[in-house]
């Protein structure tokens, strides 16, 4: 992103407006609520969150809200339509001379990777296809976290969850929203995290400068679902993105950019073994056929990182 | 039927124990129902579970407000309006506190008509959403004092609810929990069974009739913004990040930026923690550059605090 122009150069140039409110009852240590303070702050006030159900449901509940502006809640599997209903009226009012043109508002999906990764992937590639001015983030933890942790779509290889607690945890593989996204040719897609902030601020200083459907994926380490230690909110997520777990990439202009590259890439045993979900894989005998798959993946993919 | 009501923090088994103590009533022959409170299950923040048995079938449902036994795993947790520990006692309640003072300290404390027992708190954590075994210790204590459950039937609903973490876990919170059990020998049965609810006795909620509003003024419209820091999350931490300014390097932007909450100010490149709504996390502990926040137990940081 260095031929790209940004006011983010460096950590001092964040914003520390703290938009959003404090007082919210998601858990202590959540990734996903780290990430949404920094990406609001570089937002700004003039947005309305269309929040699809899951864990940041909770954020409004009634009469406390954190935000500065709009919320909107909608089902599981309906914020993108909700999204191009507020936009669409948002259009309107405009287009009638209803409201000034400075008081528009962007429109911002905030969704949970149950939502993102399954019941509401169908609204969101008709939303896509239509090409609706909006952005979608998703906080991915991974799981039903909410509930309890069931999987979702978004649930790594092994992970142990609520519905996958024995033997060796979850046997499917987590879906790349990402690419899915990218299928679709969006104005723009990226994946972030709260553990690396500046990285953060650039892509959605950018996401902003575009219009229509763009993707703002933060992967939310979780600490009451992936069983760990909350103060390792941030050791873990700095730890997905250099074990290469978690690339850190955007798509613009119709390719896909590293905005990091690890190297050297650290083991993802450092990653897993810090995590209760992925106990198994250490103790009592350390699978390490197991291990080595996992690590192989990684490497695969970084092989050819390009696509 | 027996009201049994469980008062802990989010992370200290709660759930667990009554889930532990229902299993136990249920192979003594009761009919039982055991349920944590839906919603709020946050590490550290308050936590409810309840646990109903009676010899007939239960008709009743939701929360328990006249409980004949009520168990505090956290004793930090009674002066907390939103745990609401003391709620619905009465004279023939009773009250166990899982702590290390006294009973008689805790009578004089709390102005309350119910017995009060405590079952001393052998291992004290600095960080107390970390206290070991306090869900089996408690569903333990509280089967002894209902007086109806032997310690073979509290064994089996221990084995049922823990056995998949494996045996070692297994045996060692079954340990403490017998432990806990023995303890309670003194006053083993103490709790009476509750009367069955009646209709007559039926208190209305103190509730305020409202006239009939149209969608647009009665509808949960929120009107203004950042209403949430009226909630006070500050209360779920167990322990609290204290700043050393002689060794804060001014950077402004590692704790404040990375605190999940945002509950770090910085104002000329000083920042601050805001007590308040500081959940305790202690990101801001990790990632500090040098080493400038230090995690303290809130109850000594507390003791610690000057009075304003």
């Amino acid at each position: 992103m260095s031929d790209v122009e940004t006011r983010f150069h460096r950590f001092k140039d964040l914003p520390s407006t703290q938009l959003l409110g404090t007082g919210t009852p998601m858990c202590a240590g959540c990734g996903g609520l780290q990430a949404l303070h920094e990406i609001y702050d570089v937002l700004g006030e003039k947005t309305v969150f269309v929040n699809a159900a899951g864990c940041m449901t909770l954020l409004s509940v009634y009469p406390f809200t954190p935000f500065r502006g709009s919320w909107l809640y909608t089902a599981m599997a309906s914020a993108p339509a909700g999204a191009q209903g507020v936009r669409d009226a948002l259009d309107i009012l405009l287009e009638q001379e209803r409201m000034p043109p400075e008081e528009d508002l962007r429109v911002v999906v905030l969704t949970g990777d149950g939502a993102a990764y399954g019941m509401g992937l169908s609204a969101t590639s008709g939303a896509i296809e239509r090409g609706l001015d909006f952005l979608y983030i998703v906080y991915d933890n991974e799981g039903y976290g909410n509930t309890g942790q069931q999987y979702s779509g978004a649930t790594p290889h092994a992970a142990r969850t609520a519905t996958s607690r024995m033997g060796g945890g979850f046997r499917g593989d987590k879906k790349d929203l990402f690419d899915i996204w990218v299928a679709h040719r969006p104005a723009y897609a990226a994946t972030v995290i709260g553990a690396e902030p500046l990285d953060l601020a650039r892509k959605v200083e950018r996401a902003m400068a575009i219009k229509g459907p763009k993707l703002i994926l933060a992967l939310a380490p979780c600490p009451t679902g992936w069983d760990f230690d909350p103060k390792l909110t941030v050791d873990i997520g700095r730890l997905a993105v250099r074990t290469g777990i978690w690339p850190l990439k955007e798509y613009v202009d119709g390719r896909v950019v590293h905005s990091k590259t690890p190297h050297p890439r650290k083991p993802v045993k450092e990653y897993l073994s810090l995590q209760g979900r992925f106990a198994h894989l250490f103790e009592p005998q350390r699978n390490a056929a197991e291990l080595t798959r996992m690590q192989a993946k990684v490497d695969e993919y970084w092989a050819d990182p390009a696509t | 039927m027996y009201r049994i009501r469980f008062h802990g923090r989010g992370g200290q088994g709660m759930k667990t124990a009554s889930r532990i103590l229902g299993s136990a009533l249920f192979a003594e022959g009761f009919e039982v129902q055991d349920a944590p409170r839906y919603g709020a299950e946050r590490r550290g923040a308050p936590i409810f579970a309840y646990v109903r048995a009676d010899r007939r079938p239960i008709n009743e449902r939701g929360i328990i407000r006249r409980p004949d036994l009520v168990v505090v795993a956290d004793d930090t947790l009674i002066p907390v309006p939103a745990a609401g520990v003391l709620a619905g006692l009465d004279a023939y309640s009773v009250l166990l506190i899982h702590s290390h003072e006294s009973a008689d300290t805790w009578r004089r404390r709390l102005n309350t008509p119910a017995r009060v027992l405590v079952l001393p708190l052998i291992e004290e954590s600095a960080d107390r959403a970390d206290l070991p075994y306090v869900g089996a210790v408690c569903a333990g204590a509280a089967a002894c004092l209902l007086g109806v459950i032997s310690e073979d039937a509290l064994a089996t609903a221990l084995r049922d609810e823990l056995g998949p973490l494996g045996e070692a876990v297994v045996q060692r919170n079954l340990d403490k929990a017998l432990a806990a059990y023995r303890q309670m020998v003194e006053v083993c049965g103490v709790v009476t069974e509750g009367r069955e609810a009646n209709a007559a006795d039926y208190t209305p909620p103190e509730w305020i009739s409202l006239a009939f509003e149209g969608a647009n003024v009665s509808a949960p419209v929120i009107h203004a913004g950042l209403t949430s820091s009226a909630v006070k999350t500050g209360l779920w931490r167990t322990l609290r990040p204290v700043i050393d300014y002689d060794r804060c390097g001014r950077c402004w932007w590692v704790c404040s930026s990375l605190c999940p909450d945002g509950a770090i100010q910085v104002e000329e490149g000083r920042p601050t923690i805001d007590y308040d709504h500081c959940k305790g996390c202690l990101v801001c502990v990790a990632v500090c550059p040098p080493h400038a926040i230090e995690a303290q137990p809130e109850r000594t940081a507390e003791s610690l605090e000057t009075p304003k």
